[in-house]
């Protein structure tokens, strides 16, 4: 990371401390709803923008975390037991949705994944015994972790912010380990991949099974966050929601979904100055977004800088690109 | 010389058309063999099969005594198998340092403890010779991207050698490359062969750059073995000027 980014970092790591002392509740649920998210998203970035694998399924995971804990909790399981379930579900769950990526890709993979979000929701809603059906799980607690209530919206914020940077943190081990290179591999060409001895069956699954648990593991947040979960939260929506988010703040650059999610979620509240035309200005913003910066935001400011430094093009195939090899 | 590779009686058919033809042929250690032929005359097709890239319909491939026929690339690649593409294949993204280690880093341990190991698995130094025996110095931090052709080839061929494998296939290495950078390959390719005693089976159409690099030469027309030898005798071999030109 460069200078400048540190700086940036550093600069947006003590805004996200101090800010929300000046915030009103909503502002406080929506800072919240931007951490919880920014987990799913970098689960999704993970899968999608690093190691190619399409998925239009992320929304799923995080119904299937929020449910697994909106289930155990009023069971007396203790929150971070649920949480940790959250994660182990969707990982295994992802690991299986993972199979139909060894056989097909792109388009077809997208449609194989959007069928199982439909799926997950038609489960939740139908099964009624399980989840409550169209009436949802309601008053899901927020945690007491050793004495610390995360009853009121600030705490609450700061547990989110924490479980974020620490997921955060974990995935930016893993990519800066051998095997984000690999992910990378998986993208770029998977066929030169294998011939280097990558066994990229086991890093497509383990793609698909880590980003679902990054999923499953906002969803264990998003339930106390929201306290009412239904299954229309989960529904394709909030799939294409955060493929937005990832699309947008740059696929495949690590601090997309930070950005990506910080859009996603605040944009449309900012746009609510035009009244009932908001989420129309909010969709041809997006629009004129995509148009001129196909590899997202950061795409945008990597290629700016790279101009600046050398004059050379910008970087030699990012993965979003429209003119670059499909990943 | 023991063989390193033995390939025998291999074929692969698309529908009714045999694009190999019952093959047979063994590369001895140090040996650097060189398939030529014309367009469409089963070589690169010979290649996908040995490197398990493509299921031959009937034949056997042996690696080091091991039968290795349907092995999965990956599994051939560990036991010390290695190759190059036709076409570039290099990862753009990366630089050129990183192409290098994600070359070797499959061969460091297992997958968990490529995980919590170091971020360059221990290859860094050796990406950095492999670097400088290429010639590359001034590119190692270059996105692969952002080379040259030629540049891309010289990385593509450093990344099949990364591993320090035993045997090496190198398809086309030649093909598109300037007369400079042609001479610099196959100047490398030589000093890597003498300094490693690695063995090689390159195809190739430029007939020069073949000439001066292999030892011995088997020639493909329409997926059968036309002639073999040293690579004077194969030059003015009649059944191979015949399938060159075409009477």
């Amino acid at each position: 990371m460069s200078r400048l980014g540190a700086v940036v970092v550093i600069a947006a790591a003590i805004f996200a401390v101090v800010l929300p002392f000046f915030l009103k509740p909503f502002g406080l649920y929506l800072i919240s709803m931007w951490a919880v998210l920014t987990v799913a998203a970098i689960g999704l970035n993970l899968t999608l923008g690093y190691a190619g694998q399409v998925s239009l399924a992320q929304g799923a995971f995080v119904g299937i975390g929020a449910y697994t804990v909106g289930l155990l909790l009023p069971i007396g399981v203790p929150f971070p037991i649920a949480f940790v379930a959250a994660g182990l579900l969707c990982f295994v769950v992802g690991w299986i949705l993972g199979y139909p990526a060894l056989r097909v890709q792109h388009h077809y993979l997208a449609f194989v994944t959007l069928a199982f979000n439909t799926l997950v929701f038609l489960v939740l809603r139908n099964e009624e015994w399980l989840t409550g059906g169209t009436y949802g799980i309601n008053g899901t607690p927020r945690p007491t972790l050793l004495g610390w209530s995360t009853n009121k919206p600030l705490d609450f914020y700061f547990l989110c912010l924490g479980a974020m940077v620490v997921l955060a943190a974990a995935t930016w081990w893993m990519l800066r380990s051998p095997w984000g290179r690999a992910f990378v591999a998986l993208r770029e060409n998977p066929i030169r991949a294998l011939s280097l001895g990558l066994d990229t069956r086991r890093y497509t699954l383990m793609a698909f099974a880590i980003g679902s648990s990054l999923g499953g593991l906002s969803g264990a947040l998003y339930a106390p966050l929201v306290q009412f979960i239904e299954p229309n939260s989960f529904a394709l929506g909030m799939s294409f929601n955060l493929l937005l988010m990832v699309i947008v703040g740059g696929g495949g650059y690590f601090f997309g979904p930070f950005l990506g999610a910080l859009v996603a979620v605040l944009l449309p509240e900012w746009m609510r100055v035009t009244q009932d035309y908001y989420l129309m200005v909010y969709a041809a913003l997006i629009m004129v977004m995509m148009a001129f910066c196909p590899s997202g935001l950061l795409g945008l400011v990597d290629r700016v800088g790279r101009r600046l430094r050398s004059g050379e093009q910008g970087p030699a195939a990012a993965a979003f690109e429209p003119q670059s090899t499909p990943p | 010389m023991s063989a390193v590779l033995e390939v025998s009686n291999l074929r692969k058919s698309f529908g009714g058309i045999a694009a190999v033809d019952g093959v047979s042929f063994d590369v001895r250690e140090g040996e650097i063999l060189g398939i030529i032929g014309p367009n469409g005359s089963g070589k690169s097709t010979l290649f996908n099969c040995v490197l398990g890239q493509l299921q031959p319909t009937e034949g056997e491939v042996r690696v080091d005594g091991r039968v290795t026929t349907g092995m999965r690339p990956c599994d051939l690649n560990r036991l010390g198998v290695s190759r190059t593409f036709q076409l570039l294949q290099v990862f753009p993204q990366l630089s050129v340092r990183d192409n290098l280690i994600l070359a070797g880093q499959e061969h460091q341990g297992s997958m968990a403890s490529r995980l919590f190991g170091r971020a360059d698995a221990g290859l860094g130094d050796a990406a950095d010779r492999m670097i400088a025996f290429f010639r590359l110095q001034h590119l190692a931090s270059t996105q692969a991207g952002s080379l040259s052709y030629g540049q891309q080839k010289l990385l593509d061929a450093a990344m099949a050698f990364m591993a320090g494998p035993r045997l090496v296939l190198l398809d086309e290495p030649a093909g598109g490359v300037n007369l400079t950078m042609l001479g610099a390959l196959r100047e490398r390719l030589q000093a890597y062969h003498s300094e490693r005693k690695a063995t090689f089976v390159v195809i190739e159409h430029q007939m020069e750059f073949v000439m001066a690099l292999c030892t011995r030469v088997l020639v493909l027309a329409e997926g059968r073995i036309i002639a073999e030898g040293d690579p004077q005798s194969v030059r003015s071999n009649p059944k191979v000027i015949e399938a060159y030109l075409g009477h």
